[in-house]
């Protein structure tokens, strides 16, 4: 271990991953720009879903865009590797607090992002090739501890192999849910697209998925098979952007999964750069080594430990919670769960007092549709919204209102069915960690993880 | 999900040949693959289908094509005769008003608004783009607004305002409600100075329903049945998504909340309202429309041929290809929403004619009707919708 804190490994890889991560991240918040989206989802809803105990995340109005400005920059400024560690660190505040503001936009690849971002804040991987470097000769080396690049490649791994070990299920495994309903959608491509109407291509796509999630982390890490590892994550993601509205997550995790590959390939793309910048060799090949202080070196090596254990208890918080997950998606956040459940629902509210007023709310005057589309089938969103509700209605001259939710979902293709018990006064129930007694039970059974 | 299956897959994690397991992996991947994309050429050669699976029928084009032609095309035609026979008798009632162009008016307005239920479904494409249900269809009639348009003919006919000012609402109104007995209806248009103008509203409604229809039927007829045929995926812009948005949006607004739910105060926070019913001056006739319409729906979830009465590819035949069923059961999907829609035929069919009456006298058999198609929209709604991996995106506003 102490041997291992010290050695030290080329700083080429680490210094394309932070050029190609930050390009692409403002490459993201462009794109999310010109959609449109950014009126779209964080200033025209009137009501937003904060995580719990992360209330204090506030939507900014107007100033939505000067937030998004901030974060494009730093993206920007990580590239470059230009005020590297007050940039890496603006970015993850500004990602992460336009990830927090709702629920509603929550996605496993934001969360990826984020948690980047924070491990970047950490890592020097501005100490070759970077602007900073370029600036200030005493910054720069070629080579960092080993470590660094490590936990990048570590985490990629648990990205990977979490979301394999989540598709270790019998709707998943045995009934190529939701594949089965997801594939024949796309049955119209042309040549090969009639084969997506063919149950097996489901369930081939399925255990293909899975064992693809599960082994890659290897494959990638072991250099025989590496370039067959890689061009099956490009077939593999360039299949799911094929498929899927998944934006720029395939794109993402083909830049990368280029980590994994030797000093002497990122090398040469340096090189390659370097050359058109016409830097000097000192530039390109500093001959030095990126030291910490040992004590800081020690520090950063545990809180990284305390980071990844934390990876790694988190996706099984679910085993705290009674009741099939996949249904009341207690634990289901932050555990790489990609993809896994075809879920949609309608859940209706009556408001009513005990002076008799009664009215059945019309969800779209509170909520958009995305919104109102994700909390129809999530049930901390619905005790949320049930208490937007409440508080409007006690404005309105409802005297302690009570909030019923008439709901009904179905999941992978099984008959909808009510996800909230229809008697309880959502009004007075609370959000907690502890379990919800109020989500109907699952009625059938999903084995695995 | 226990803990002890977690512990064995760490453990399994730690096992030392994991890495040569994988390596063999990959070969077999490798072999696999090849074999894949053998399968994939000879599939591509033109072999059958593997026998039990119903590919024909997850066909979107076939499925379009079938709608296109053996139902929306023809539906429109089958209302374009019984209109055309409404236009001439509404010319020669506004020509020379007296009880026979009135009877003969009535009775064609009357099938020409039977007819209309088995096309208002067909939301999309020209109808939608046309709003041709605004224009044809918002009741109650607004009287007064009617009698503005009526005192000046200049009046704008497409503003929303105007919407409940004309179609077959207003039409009732017009030879059913202006007066309590024919020889008055009959006087309304022709001993009062404001005869000409009424007779010529009576001209203007029916005129520019003509044009509406004429530019519906030509534009699918022209170019846009090609394109609704081509149009086979099922993101937003899709016609498959489009049509399976409009068709549940009809049956839930127009067919439960606009036919049984307003009227009868199941919803609208339980206001009874049975002047709100479809064909209010000719109340013995707004079941009749009721059931035509839930007809039509049914009709075209099993894809019935218009012309022929068979059924062909349909809503009902893809949800069934695909595989979509209630597991503990093995009833598919597509057999309960048909058993839902005879559900509510069944409480439509225990009802007297009168809408109106009923509501008054006998509500809850009513909201007896809009519960069971409301279990019907759920259905439709949500378990179709996904398991067509279909989102809808059109709005429900239940509540105004």
């Amino acid at each position: 271990m102490q041997r291992y804190l010290h050695t030290t490994t080329s700083a080429a890889p680490l210094a394309v991953f932070r050029i190609l991560f930050g390009l692409l991240l403002l490459g993201g918040i462009v794109r999310f720009w010109s959609y449109g989206w950014i009126y779209e989802l964080y200033i025209r809803p009137k009501y937003f879903f904060p995580f719990y105990g992360l209330e204090f995340v506030k939507p900014l109005g107007e100033f939505t865009y000067i937030l998004f400005a901030v974060c494009g920059l730093s993206a920007l400024l990580v590239a470059l590797g230009l005020f590297y560690r007050l940039a890496a660190a603006t970015l993850f505040l500004s990602f992460t607090y336009i990830e927090l503001i709702d629920k509603t936009t929550y996605l496993n690849h934001y969360y990826f992002i984020s948690m980047m971002c924070l491990m970047l804040i950490f890592l020097p991987a501005h100490v070759y090739f970077s602007v900073d470097a370029y600036r200030n000769p005493k910054l720069r080396a070629d080579q960092v501890p080993a470590w660094c690049l490590d936990v990048v490649k570590l985490f990629v791994g648990f990205l990977y192999f979490f979301a394999g070990l989540a598709k270790l299920n019998s709707d998943w495994l045995l009934q190529a849910q939701p594949l089965r309903i997801w594939l024949p959608a796309h049955n119209d491509l042309p040549v090969a697209g009639f084969l997506l109407n063919y149950t097996w291509v489901a369930y081939l796509f399925s255990w293909f998925g899975c064992l693809y999630d599960l082994s890659i982390p290897f494959l990638l890490w072991n250099r025989s098979t590496r370039p067959w590892a890689y061009a099956a994550v490009v077939v593999f993601h360039g299949l799911t952007a094929l498929l899927f509205p998944i934006g720029m997550f395939p794109y993402v995790m083909i830049m990368t999964a280029l980590i994994f590959f030797s000093a002497g390939f990122h090398q040469r793309i340096i090189n390659f750069l370097g050359r058109m910048l016409r830097l000097r060799g000192d530039q390109l090949l500093p001959r030095r080594i990126y030291r910490m202080h040992p004590a800081l070196n020690y520090v950063l090596a545990g809180v990284f430990v305390v980071f990844f254990a934390t990876q790694l208890v988190l996706p099984f918080r679910y085993l705290l919670y009674p009741g099939e997950l996949f249904w009341t998606e207690q634990g289901y956040r932050f555990s790489w769960r990609v993809m896994l459940i075809e879920k949609a629902g309608h859940t209706e509210f009556t408001v009513r007092d005990q002076a008799g007023k009664k009215v059945i709310v019309n969800n779209s005057e509170f909520l958009t549709p995305l919104q109102e589309k994700m909390m129809a089938t999530q049930p901390d969103m619905i005790l949320q919204y049930a208490h937007i509700l409440r508080d409007y209605y006690t404005q309105q001259g409802f005297d302690r209102p009570q909030v019923f939710a008439d709901s009904y979902v179905t999941l992978n293709g099984r008959l909808g069915r009510p996800l909230i018990d229809p008697e309880v006064n959502l009004a007075n129930e609370t959000e907690t960690f502890s379990p919800k007694s109020w989500i109907t039970p699952f009625n059938d059974e999903i084995k695995g993880f | 999900m226990e803990q002890s299956a977690l512990h064995e897959v760490l453990c399994f994690c730690l096992l030392k040949d994991l890495f040569n397991m994988l390596r063999q992996l990959v070969k077999n991947t490798t072999y696999f693959c090849v074999m894949l994309a053998i399968i994939w050429a000879c599939g591509n050669g033109g072999e059958e289908p593997t026998p039990g699976t119903d590919t024909d029928n997850m066909d979107r084009k076939a499925m379009l094509t079938h709608m296109a032609d053996n139902i929306i095309i023809p539906s429109y035609d089958n209302f374009r005769v019984k209109f055309d026979v409404m236009k001439s008798a509404s010319d020669a009632f506004a020509a020379t008003p007296n009880q026979t162009t009135l009877t003969a008016f009535r009775k064609a307005w009357e099938e020409a608004y039977i007819e209309w239920q088995k096309v208002e479904l067909f939301d999309i494409g020209p109808g939608e783009v046309h709003t041709m249900r605004y224009y044809f269809n918002i009741y109650p009639a607004d009287v007064q607004g009617i009698a503005t348009n009526i005192a000046n003919p200049a009046s704008d006919l497409e503003l929303p305002t105007s919407f409940a000012r004309q179609g077959f609402p207003a039409l009732d109104y017009l030879i059913n409600g202006v007066g309590a007995t024919d020889a008055e209806i009959v006087d309304y248009y022709t001993t009062t100075p404001e005869a000409a103008a009424r007779r010529a509203y009576i001209k203007r409604v029916t005129d520019r329903m003509n044009s509406l229809l004429t530019m519906v039927i030509n534009e699918w007829k022209g170019s846009y049945r090609d394109s609704f045929i081509s149009k086979t995926g099922l993101d937003i812009s899709s016609s498959t998504s489009n049509l399976v948005n409009s068709y549940v949006m009809h049956f839930e607004r127009y067919v439960r909340s606009g036919k049984f739910g307003i009227p009868s105060g199941a919803m609208l926070n339980g206001v009874v309202a049975p002047e709100k019913v479809e064909a209010f001056y000719k109340k013995d006739l707004s079941l009749t429309l009721a059931k035509t319409a839930h007809q039509a729906v049914v009709d075209f979830f099993n894809g019935k041929n218009v012309k022929t009465g068979e059924t062909g590819p349909s809503f009902s035949s893809y949800l069934t290809a695909l595989g979509a069923k209630d597991s503990s059961t093995g009833k598919t999907l597509a057999e309960l929403i048909n058993a839902q829609f005879a559900a509510s035929k069944a409480k439509m069919d225990a009802l007297q004619p009168n809408l109106y009456n009923e509501i008054k006298t006998n509500n809850q058999a009513v909201k007896d009707v809009y519960t069971e198609m409301q279990k019907a929209v759920r259905m439709l709604k949500v378990d179709m919708a996904s398991a067509m991996s279909i989102t809808i995106t059109y709005v429900d506003n239940d509540g105004d």
